[in-house]
């Protein structure tokens, strides 16, 4: 074992719980901490244990559901430690799973949970940012920056908008079979063509849209979980990072605020990538496994072009082939395809910025997926493309 | 000058950025530099991300570049913004400049057959108000067909 690989299998997913998924404004009475808390109990039926033994809370995108007050709500015996991944938007939702596994590994606390939970008046509008008056060149929204580097992908690399549609079919496709997911119609290339354009070059079919959840995630050490409920999903690998000169990514230069830095100004091979590249190599040194080990992909889809750039930052195939992969049928369930957005993603199941990836590689290890990828052994996440840091894992049996 | 466009909000001046405003308010195009090893950077940060100097100046740089990136906003997000129709987004990186500069901005005097990526561009400036204006860009050159066929945008 490289010292790369210490963290590998040394910590487990054991339980996992959820809300019912809402559309916008559906859960406002409640609000997201009503929310958390019944993700809490659930994520603990499913693992086996006693709420009050999780002794230590993690959570990204700075969610106002912070674990010291959960710990207090459920009685916690002995609170141990929290930790909060910087950064909007779902990009560092693998560093609040690599906080917990490496508190686990090393013994800060026994269980630590993982939680979400989203409800509009706790978090404001999503997919709205910039000042109250609006910013001075109308960049209002994350569609409108991701916009851009789908616009340099094209021009670069030939990319259509066709293929950007192959993503929303497949994400449709999947949560067909989703008893959970909030759109469950399959959609076609024509309905894809007949969506009106919202930021050119994106239809409102490449977008996700704003949801209200509750979810959560409990981790152990693996020694613990080999006594619990479920069968554990190892922790294979955790990644966090960004390439040089990320920062705020495409929000940067005066888009959403006065302290943007980066930016813009990312090297053209990175700014056409989701912030990933750099990711990508670490995750596949830590876990000692590449492209080739992996069964199924579970890439963060809040826009379906980065999903085309995370293939390629994850190297399943060359930087500006994405297009092509997905567009020649190398995406779906039948023999050497990719398995993708096994559950129907931010797209189509929900968009609880990364949580339910999280979830559906936790089944598809399981064996209890609605899309089951047969002898899955290997699945990775890829959490958002934003601002630094981005983040994804690796998760196994 | 151009015309403002309703719903675009004035920048926030602060005390690092406001000579950028300010200099596109008398019509020159600056950008941060670095003292020591020459490097420019954007948007204004206190440090240079080559070298480490916190010493820096404002450099005038020629205003012109090409055409990055850009998105046309269909859909815009406020009754203010739709009043000005479709625009679009752009980011424009600069000539003449050490290390890569791009801005985000807006490109006047193009539609959606004209705007394209590498569309070499100049700055204009779109005044706030007496003190200050937004740089922006339009084309290099006219976009009349022929022109566009001998810079080579178009085939004849």
């Amino acid at each position: 074992m490289t010292q790369d690989e210490w963290l590998k299998g040394k910590a487990a997913v054991v339980g996992i719980g959820h809300t019912a998924y809402g559309r916008r404004g559906q859960f406002v009475e409640r609000g997201s901490f009503s929310l958390v808390i019944e993700a809490v109990q659930k994520a603990c039926d499913d693992a086996g244990i006693d709420p009050r033994d999780i002794d230590g809370w993690t959570s990204y995108s700075n969610d106002v559901n912070q674990g010291g007050l959960l710990a207090a709500a459920f009685g916690t015996k002995r609170l141990r430690f929290t930790g909060m991944g910087w950064g909007g938007g779902g990009g560092a939702m693998g560093g609040a799973y690599l906080y917990a596994a490496m508190a686990v590994a090393t013994g800060q606390a026994d269980y630590v949970a993982v939680v979400r939970g989203v409800t509009m008046p706790d978090n404001g509008r999503f997919g709205r940012m910039g000042t109250t008056e609006g910013p001075p060149y109308g960049l209002m929204t994350p569609g409108q920056a991701f916009a851009l580097a789908a616009r340099r992908h094209m021009y670069r690399f030939g990319t259509t908008t066709d293929d950007f549609a192959q993503i929303a079919i497949n994400a449709r496709l999947m949560a067909s079979k989703n008893p959970d997911a909030r759109f469950r119609d399959t959609i076609t290339l024509e309905d894809h063509h007949n969506s009106p354009i919202i930021c050119d070059p994106l239809h409102k079919l490449d977008f996700c849209m704003e949801s209200e959840f509750g979810t959560c995630v409990i981790l152990t050490s693996a020694e613990r979980a080999k006594d619990l409920k479920q069968p554990p999903v190892s922790l294979l690998s955790a990644a966090m990072g960004a390439p040089p000169r990320w920062g705020d990514a495409m929000f940067g230069g005066w888009g959403g605020g006065d302290e943007n830095v980066g930016g813009q100004y990312a090297p053209d091979d990175d700014y056409v990538t989701g912030g990933h590249r750099t990711v990508a190599e670490d995750l596949y040194a830590k876990a000692g496994l590449g492209p080739n080990d992996v069964d199924v992909a579970e890439i963060y889809d809040h826009f379906t072009p980065m999903v085309i750039m995370g293939i390629e930052d994850f190297q399943f195939c060359k930087k500006g082939e994405g297009g092509g992969f997905v567009s020649d049928g190398k995406i779906g369930l039948g023999p050497g395809q990719l398995p993708l957005n096994t559950h129907g993603g931010n797209l189509a199941e929900v968009y609880a910025h990364g949580m339910t990836h999280v979830f559906e590689a936790v089944r598809q290890i399981r064996g209890t997926s609605y899309n089951q990828v047969p002898d899955a052994e290997v699945a990775l996440v890829v959490a958002g493309a934003s601002m630094a840091p981005t983040s994804a894992m690796l998760f196994g049996k | 000058m151009s015309e403002r466009m309703p719903g675009f909000g004035a920048p926030h001046l602060t005390a690092l950025n406001e000579g950028y405003w300010k200099a596109a308010g008398q019509g020159r195009l600056v950008i941060q530099r670095c003292d020591d090893c020459g490097t420019h950077r954007h948007v204004p940060v206190e440090i240079c991300y080559q070298c480490h100097s916190r010493n820096w100046h404002w450099d005038e740089v020629p205003g012109t570049g090409r055409v990055f990136s850009y998105t046309w906003v269909d859909r815009p997000l406020s009754p203010e913004l739709a009043q000005a129709g479709v625009y679009n987004i752009s980011v424009v990186e600069l000539d003449g400049v050490v290390g890569t500069i791009r801005l985000l901005t807006n490109v006047f005097g193009v539609d959606k057959d004209t705007l394209e990526c590498d569309l070499p561009v100049k700055v204009a400036f779109d005044r706030v108000d007496d003190e200050i204006a937004l740089p922006v860009f339009e084309p290099a050159f006219a976009l009349n067909e022929a022109e566009r066929v001998s810079a080579g945008k178009v085939s004849a």
